[in-house]
Order: C-alpha cells, then sequence, then structure tokens
C-alpha cells in the first residue's frame, strides 16, 4: 500500500500533517514514535522577530469549533532555530517551517537564515502564513491575488526549499489567489485558514476575545474549507494541502477525494492529542477496506455523475 | 513517555452541596504521578459539543482520583450526569504544580474562593508532613457555596470561612479574614486559588507584608499542554501560559486584572 505523496521534488510518506500553531514541542506531552508516523509536522508560525501576542482572551469555545486570536505568539525566527528546532528535528519527521513577515523584507529575512549553510537544514519545505500585512492597500497579502504573487515570487527566487502559500479563507474566490501562488512559483498551496469571527458576551457587551476579532475554526468550519479546497484544486497544477476542521479519517478522506495531495489536522488536536494518528490510521484502514493500493487513486476521485 | 490520555472508570460522582460536585475516577497512573496544582483535562462529551474539554485541578489522588467541580456550564453540567461505571475520557495529569513552602515555614495559609478550593486539598495532604499550622480562608457567596469543610478539618487543618450574606461564617469576602494570616515574611507562606479580584487582594496583601506565595490561575483553555498558548495570562515576564508554564505561579508574578 502506498501513501506517499510528493510536493516539488520532496516526498512525504505518508498525506497527514499538522496545521500550524496546534502542535505543540512538550516534548514531555508527546509520544514520539506515535509522532515519527505523521508524514510531516508543521511548528507553529515564526516571525523576523519575537512576538508576544494578544492580550487574554484568546480563544473562545464556539458550536463545534473555536475562535482564536493568539496573535502568532513566537520568539522569534534566531531562537526558533536555537531553541525550538533542536526538537522538532529530533522527532525525525519532514518539517514544514511556517514563516510570517510584517513586510517583504522580513519574509526575505527569515528565508536568508533559513537558507544559510549555519542553519543545518533539516526541513522539507516553507510555508508562508499570507494572512499578513499588505502595507500598501491595507488587507492582507493573501487577500489580493497581485501581492500574493509578487511576494511568493520573491521568496521562491531565493528559497533553498519547496514554497508553500497557506491561503485565507476570507477572501471573494479563493480560486483567484491560489491561481496567483502558483503564478508567483508556489510549488503548494494550503488552504484554509481561519474564517474572521466574532462572538459576543450579552451581559457585558463586550467581544468575547481580548483581541475583539479573531479566527474560527473546528469542524464548523469544514463544509466550507472542504467547498474551497475543490474549487482551488480544480483551478491549479501544484499540490493542495486541505485543511479546516478534520477530527476524523473521513474528513480527512473528505478533502482528499476533493483533491487535496496531503490534509492537515488542526484544532483537533486540542481536543484529542491522537487525532492525527487516528487520521492516518482510518485513512489505511479505509484503503484496505475499499482495496486501494495507492492514495493517489483517492487524491482528487470525487465522482460528478448522478446517481 | 507515558500515554497521558486515558479513558477510566467513574467510581463516583455526588452532588455536595447545592453549588458542588465530586467526582471520584479509578486512574491508579495519575495518583502516582500528580502533585498539587495539577490538572486533569477532561472530554465532558462524547460528540462535538461542548467542543473543548475542560481542566479541573486534582482535588485529592489517594486510592483514587478525585475533582471538585460546579455544574454551571455545558460542559460540567454533562460531567455532573456521569454515574458510577461510566466512563471519562483524561487527559492528565498536566501543568506545573505549586512550590512547596521552603525550609523553616511555620505556617501556611490557603485563601481560596469558591472552586478556587480544588487543589487544596491535595496540597494540604502533602503539606501535613512538613509539621506546620495550615490555614484555610474560604470565602463562598452564599451558605449554597460552602461546600462542607470536614475533609480539611479532619486532616488538622484550621478552617475560617466568610460568606458574602453572612449565612456562613463571617460576613463579607475572604479578605476579612486576613488577620489570620501571620505577617512574618520568614516563616509564613501563602497559596491562593479563586476569582482574580480575590487573588489581586492576596497579592496586594502579601505585597504590603513582604509575603511569600503561590497562585494558581486559570483561564479558557484548548489543548492543555502548550501547544495552541490560547490559555496565556499577563505576568511581569510576559505572557504566560496556564496550562504548561502554570496554573502554579508565584504570587507576585501575575499581574491580574479584578
Amino acid at each position: 500500500m502506498n501513501l506517499s505523496v510528493k510536493i516539488a521534488n520532496v516526498t512525504f510518506k505518508n498525506p497527514v500533517t499538522v496545521a500550524s500553531g496546534t502542535f505543540g514541542h512538550a516534548e514531555k506531552y508527546y509520544d514520539l514514535e506515535e509522532a515519527k508516523r505523521l508524514g510531516a509536522i508543521v511548528p507553529k508560525t515564526v516571525t523576523f522577530h519575537p512576538q508576544a501576542g494578544n492580550p487574554p482572551v484568546r480563544i473562545f469555545e464556539t458550536p463545534s469549533g473555536m475562535i482564536n486570536a493568539i496573535g502568532i505568539e513566537n520568539p522569534g525566527i534566531d531562537a526558533f532555530i536555537a531553541e525550538k528546532l533542536p526538537a522538532f528535528r529530533k522527532i525525525g519527521v519532514p518539517l514544514i517551517v511556517s514563516i510570517l513577515g510584517h513586510t517583504p523584507e522580513q519574509f526575505v529575512g527569515i528565508m536568508e537564515k533559513l537558507n544559510s549553510p549555519a542553519f543545518g537544514g533539516g526541513i522539507a519545505a516553507v510555508e508562508l502564513n499570507l494572512s499578513c500585512p499588505n502595507l500598501k492597500f491595507q488587507t492582507l497579502v493573501a487577500q489580493d491575488p497581485q501581492a500574493t504573487q509578487a511576494l511568493v515570487h520573491k521568496i521562491k527566487a531565493i528559497s533553498k526549499f519547496p514554497i508553500i502559500a497557506k491561503l485565507s479563507p476570507n477572501v471573494t474566490d479563493i480560486a483567484v489567489i491560489a491561481l496567483a501562488a502558483q503564478d508567483g512559483g508556489a510549488d503548494a498551496v494550503s488552504l484554509v485558514n481561519t474564517f474572521n469571527a466574532m462572538a459576543v458576551d450579552v451581559r457585558t457587551q463586550r467581544s468575547r476575545i481580548g483581541n475583539f476579532t479573531g479566527g474560527l475554526s473546528g469542524p464548523a468550519i469544514r463544509p466550507m474549507a472542504v467547498y474551497m479546497v475543490h474549487s482551488v484544486a480544480k483551478a491549479v497544477q501544484v499540490p493542495v494541502i486541505g485543511m479546516g476542521g478534520i477530527m476524523t479519517a473521513d474528513d480527512a478522506l473528505e478533502f482528499l477525494i476533493a483533491g487535496a495531495t496531503m490534509v492537515a489536522v488542526g484544532t483537533a488536536n486540542f481536543v484529542n492529542p491522537r487525532a492525527p494518528l487516528e487520521v492516518l490510521q482510518g485513512i489505511e484502514a479505509y484503503m484496505r477496506e475499499h482495496k486501494i493500493d495507492d492514495i493517489k487513486d483517492i487524491i482528487g476521485s470525487l465522482k460528478y455523475d448522478k446517481k | 513517555m507515558e500515554k497521558i490520555q486515558n479513558i477510566y472508570k467513574v467510581v463516583s460522582n455526588e452532588k455536595l452541596c447545592p453549588q458542588f460536585w465530586r467526582m471520584t475516577f479509578d486512574a491508579p497512573d495519575i495518583v502516582r504521578e500528580v502533585k498539587p496544582g495539577q490538572f486533569v483535562h477532561i472530554r465532558t462529551g462524547e460528540g462535538l459539543e461542548p467542543f473543548f474539554r475542560r481542566p479541573f485541578s486534582v482535588y485529592r489522588a489517594q486510592k483514587y482520583v478525585e475533582i471538585f467541580y460546579e455544574a454551571v456550564g455545558p460542559g460540567t453540567k454533562l460531567l455532573s450526569q456521569k454515574k458510577k461505571g461510566d466512563t471519562v475520557d483524561v487527559l492528565g495529569p498536566v501543568g506545573t504544580p505549586f512550590a512547596l513552602p521552603p525550609e523553616g515555614t511555620k505556617q501556611v495559609v490557603m485563601i481560596a474562593g469558591g472552586i478556587g478550593v480544588a487543589p487544596m486539598l491535595i496540597l494540604s495532604d502533602v503539606l501535613k508532613k512538613k509539621k506546620c499550622e495550615l490555614v484555610l480562608l474560604y470565602g463562598g457567596r452564599t451558605r449554597g457555596h460552602v461546600y462542607p469543610m470536614q475533609e480539611f478539618k479532619d486532616g488538622g487543618i484550621k478552617v475560617f470561612v466568610a460568606t458574602d450574606d453572612g449565612s456562613v461564617g463571617i460576613k463579607g469576602r475572604v479578605s476579612a479574614l486576613f488577620g489570620k494570616i501571620r505577617k512574618d515574611p520568614q516563616t509564613t507562606f501563602l497559596y491562593t486559588c479563586g476569582p482574580d479580584a480575590m487573588m489581586a487582594a492576596v497579592q496586594d496583601f502579601a505585597g504590603q507584608h513582604n509575603l511569600r506565595g503561590q497562585a494558581a490561575c486559570e483561564e479558557i483553555m484548548a489543548c492543555a499542554l502548550g501547544a495552541c498558548l490560547g490559555c496565556s495570562i499577563e505576568t511581569k515576564h510576559g505572557y504566560r501560559t496556564v496550562c504548561y508554564d502554570g496554573p502554579a505561579f508565584d504570587i507576585h508574578e501575575v499581574i491580574f486584572h479584578p
């Protein structure tokens, strides 16, 4: 049974990874033997400078999901490389490093550090978190096709690693942005990031979230995420990494059948730390049950005939 | 690494007073490992509602693990419906435990508000070996919020109660009981857990009298493993997660927003 998939020239032993910001590095809590089985691991997004994150309250439970406004709290790229990366490398699973710059120059600065011979390699790909400011238009880069294409192009030109563009669902047509990322040279696109969201405490008439608004994730968004993954997979030629509310193997299979080459388990990690592994085992069981020898026979296998 | 997520059998689940419940479950591995101030993260329902697990301080860990909780929201209400023989999906023990008092401590004062008494019994079980005076100052809204403190009293702990309406103990806030605290920086050690306003008052008192202590904090929590950074609170050293850096913090470190 073959579960391996490829992004650019990198082979992942199976299509199951984790979404950025949902998988910790607390070695004492994670069973490394289990983590080793994943296709890839994506650490929390790292920025050029350390970032303190947003004031509490940072998360709020919603029907079948959560709103978060963590604010990309992270120690910055230098401390990430020195302090966080060794533990991730030790797992022995391909790493997809998620990066975010507040300016194109910061993206370049992070990329140069990852490219540096002193860095020591050990990463499989770089994911650009495009939910970052597009200073010229007061939007996010991921909300503007020109900005997306230009930024991806700029980073792809200097990167030693395959580039994955992570897309925001808060757009009119996500396929347009995906095509722009592809035109910029992206080796893959990953989607969806969280949906803009808000919850109000009716007693105090204030937002439930310290940052006022946040991003919705979890099973609540899954049908919208599957729809977007499907529309992007039909539009682009590069692989799609699908995510958004995956809790079980069946959820993940929806994304694969809709056209995703890889799937990322995100918010489910907070409820069930073994969720990514259970998803992987479930996909294997599905393939055995349906006598499917190669995962590629599942990817994009959606039928359009009326039955 | 030990597997920290397991399914355990409920031994008992009882209502102790109009507000508070106690659940006991059979988890010998947690009993072996847990330290005062640590917590367990429980999936209260089977499906997607409520979505998050719920964190509960370990109240006691002798033969079984005991948690002490208030059935207020959808998660805790579901938990209160569990019967003997049912199972619970538990992650834990997790979190940074309480630091224990330094040598030479003669008086330990636990200051708890409402459900904030939850981590204090397991703490007093450990502190009994320290041979110092143990005091519990407990504040509740009204009679229904005052759990009968017999378990503390049976352990030789001096218990003083204040209620907002005076229905039990003295009338007023728990700060009205601060007179029971010896103001000796060398030999007094404080522990507090409860509403932010109460812990801020304890912090203020500790600051005025140069007393040392620990605060067990609370925040909405998702992963409980230090991964999502959702439960961060403000401290003098920046944001810190309640689940991983805490729940126990130095009392002077936390910036409360009462």
